[in-house]
This record gives C-alpha cells, structure tokens and sequence, in this order.
C-alpha cells in the first residue's frame, strides 16, 4: 500500500509482484515476451527513422506491409484459439471522441518522432538519443494525462460498446474473420514493397 | 549472424508472438505497449495511486507492460550490442536531414513535443500501434480500426506537409 515514505524502489518491487500475482504470465514469461517483440521489430527495423516517418511520406513500405501481414495472420489464428477455448477477446470500447482526437494527435506525432510507443524503447536500447529526448517529452505526456485526467474523459466521451466484426455478422463468425484475415494478407502483398535508405545503409553508423 | 529479417518473416513471428500472447499457454491477454509510459509517469513524479482515478485504472495492465517494456530494453540493448552491432549514441536521423533539415536543436525539440503528444494521443485513443493495430484488429474490433484509419491519414498528412518532398542527398 501506498504511503508517501514508499520508495521508487519499493513501488518498482510491487509491479513485479503485481504481474507475478495477476495471472497473466509470469515476470520472466512476460520479460521474455518482451524481449521478442524487441526482437522481431529490431531486425526487421520497424522502429528505425526511416521506416515510421518514410512511411508518411510515403517512401517506405515496410511498416504497413507487416502490420497487415502480421494482424491478418493472427485474426485467423486468433480465432481458431478462441474457438478451441485457448483464448479469449478483450475489445476496447469504442470511444469516439478519444479515437479520432487521439487518433489524430498520435497519427502526426509519429509522422514527426518517427516512433511509436512500442518502437521507441528499442531504439532508445541503441542509444538513439534523440529518442530518449522523446521519451522524456512522452513521460510528461503521460504525467499530464494522469494528471488531467478526469477532464479529458469528456473528450473521450461515452462508449457505444466493445463491438467487433465477428459480433456484428453473428451467424457467420468463421467467414467473417477468414475474409478479413485473407483481406489483410493480400493487401499486405499488393502493397509495392518501397524502402528508404537507413542510417547504417547510408553509412551514418560507419564507425569500426 | 543474423542482421535483418524482411517484412514478410517479421509479420509471421509477430503474428505467433500475439497468438501466444493472447493464448492461455502464454499470458491470456492483448499485447499493449503505451499504459506503461504514465504508469511509470507516476512512479518517477512519485503520485499516490489512490489518489489518482487514472493510475488506479491502470495499476494492472500498467505493471505487466512495465516488466515488458524492461524485457524489450534489454533484448534489443542485448541485440544492439553483440548481434546487429547498431549500438551508437546518435540523435540525427539519416532522413531527417534528407528530408528536414541539419540541426540538432531542432531535432531534439521536436522529438520532445511529439513524444509527448504521442503519448497524449495514445491514452486518449485508449491504445497504440500494438495495442489497438495489432492486437485490436487481430480481434476485428471496431475501436481498433477507427483508430487505425485515422492514424494512418493523419501520419500521411502529416509526413506530406512537415517534410519537404524531394531534396538531393
């Protein structure tokens, strides 16, 4: 419990008994996990400059291409587990307003950082400093969004529900998510493969 | 060693890392990865979590992206090092001066204003690109693809008017 001696490290020391008590996985399934992801992003470079802020200029490929891949592939798969009882749906509402302001603010911000939540760390790990400056800007955003957090909820607005596909076309389920997944997965080949140049391919890493 | 991997391979491995995230066998949960940044917001600036609806909201999912995000740290700090050997303190982007400009200062501060914004955007939206892109689609929800279709507009808009188009190297 929370009084105002607890330490960095103490509440630090909680969110490893948080995750070990929650039954979501354990601290090092979940490390682990992570360090995957970190992984899979990191060489395909997904996370680089080049990639995030080529792509909104329209550049660079690579980012939509596996995205679509990636969320066509694990709909189908996803839906086979649920059907297996090995998995089960957790929908974010819909909250209009949140979703299109917020959509908006995140959309041009990772135009600009070229980042996103998920990417940055991994280049911070590479000693991007530029990055780590963003990260700073990132943990007073979300100082300011606790903070303010009760007026922006009228932003957000009210939800209309965690409402999907499958729910919407009912007797169908199956069809439903196997036309999507293949949708994704062909939209993902068709879309021309563009790459621009990064760092270490312009020579900007050259150092050994 | 291995340096890259293409798309198509990335897409596959992503895809069953979220399978077996969401799967019982894994952590029975959507893989997120933006609830981290003011769960530890509150930790660094000290909040008391009772005290504050948002933090409270979060202590859970919160947690469970705070040791993920420690996993992806030191994976890739692990990686940069001794595999793709990209590690490098660098702050100018190779297309930003392409397509922007030469200064630092610039570079720094706008990273800074959209780091913050970002994370504004993403806990407004209730998600991220892994949150709501890739595990929200995955699970065909419509939260998810409104918040896609706008990102993605938004991120082209934005690239058009903040970078100029075509500058020689």
């Amino acid at each position: 419990m929370y009084n105002k001696d607890t330490s960095i490290f103490e509440r630090v020391l909680s969110m490893f008994q948080t995750v070990e008590n929650e039954g979501h996985g354990s601290v090092l399934l979940v490390f682990v996990i992570g360090m995957v992801f970190g992984s899979i992003i990191q060489y395909t470079r997904v996370h680089r400059f080049e990639k995030i802020a080529g792509f909104s200029m329209l550049k660079d490929t690579v980012v939509p291409k596996m995205l679509f891949l990636a969320i066509g592939l694990a709909s189908i798969g996803l839906f086979i587990f649920i059907q297996l009882g090995w998995a089960s749906y957790h929908v974010k509402p819909i909250l209009l307003g949140g979703l299109i302001i917020g959509g908006i603010i995140f959309g041009s911000s990772m135009a600009i950082f070229g980042k996103c939540p998920g990417t940055g760390p991994v280049s911070v790990a590479e000693g991007r400093v530029d990055v780590m400056v963003g990260a700073l800007g990132g943990i007073l955003g979300g100082l300011v969004f606790t903070l303010f957090y009760d007026k922006l909820q009228l932003l957000m607005g009210k939800s209309l529900g965690k409402l999907t596909l499958t729910g919407y076309f009912e007797d169908h389920q199956g069809l439903t998510v196997l036309l999507f997944g293949l949708t994704l997965v062909v939209i993902s080949i068709a879309i021309p493969l563009i790459e621009e140049p990064d760092e270490s391919e312009v020579g900007d890493l050259q150092s050994e | 060693m291995i340096k890259k991997i293409p798309w198509w391979v990335g897409g596959i491995l992503m895809a069953l890392l979220l399978l077996f995230t969401f799967s019982i066998f894994g952590a029975n949960r959507p893989l997120g990865a933006s609830t981290y940044v003011p769960y530890f917001a509150g930790i660094i600036f000290d909040l008391d979590p009772e005290k504050y609806t948002y933090l409270k909201e979060i202590h859970k999912p919160g947690s469970w992206e705070g040791v993920l995000l420690l996993g992806v740290l030191f994976g890739s700090f692990i990686n940069a090092v001794f595999i793709t050997k990209t590690f490098r303190f660098t702050a100018l982007p190779s297309a930003w001066k392409r397509y922007k400009n030469n200064s630092l200062t610039s570079r720094l501060l706008w990273s800074f204003v959209s780091g913050f914004f970002l994370i504004i955007g993403a806990r407004l939206a209730g998600g991220c690109t892994s949150g709501h892109f890739l595990s929200g689609m995955t699970q065909t929800a419509f939260s998810s693809m409104i918040f896609g279709v706008v990102v993605m507009v938004s991120l082209v808009i934005t690239g058009k008017l903040f970078y100029k188009d075509n500058k020689d190297v």
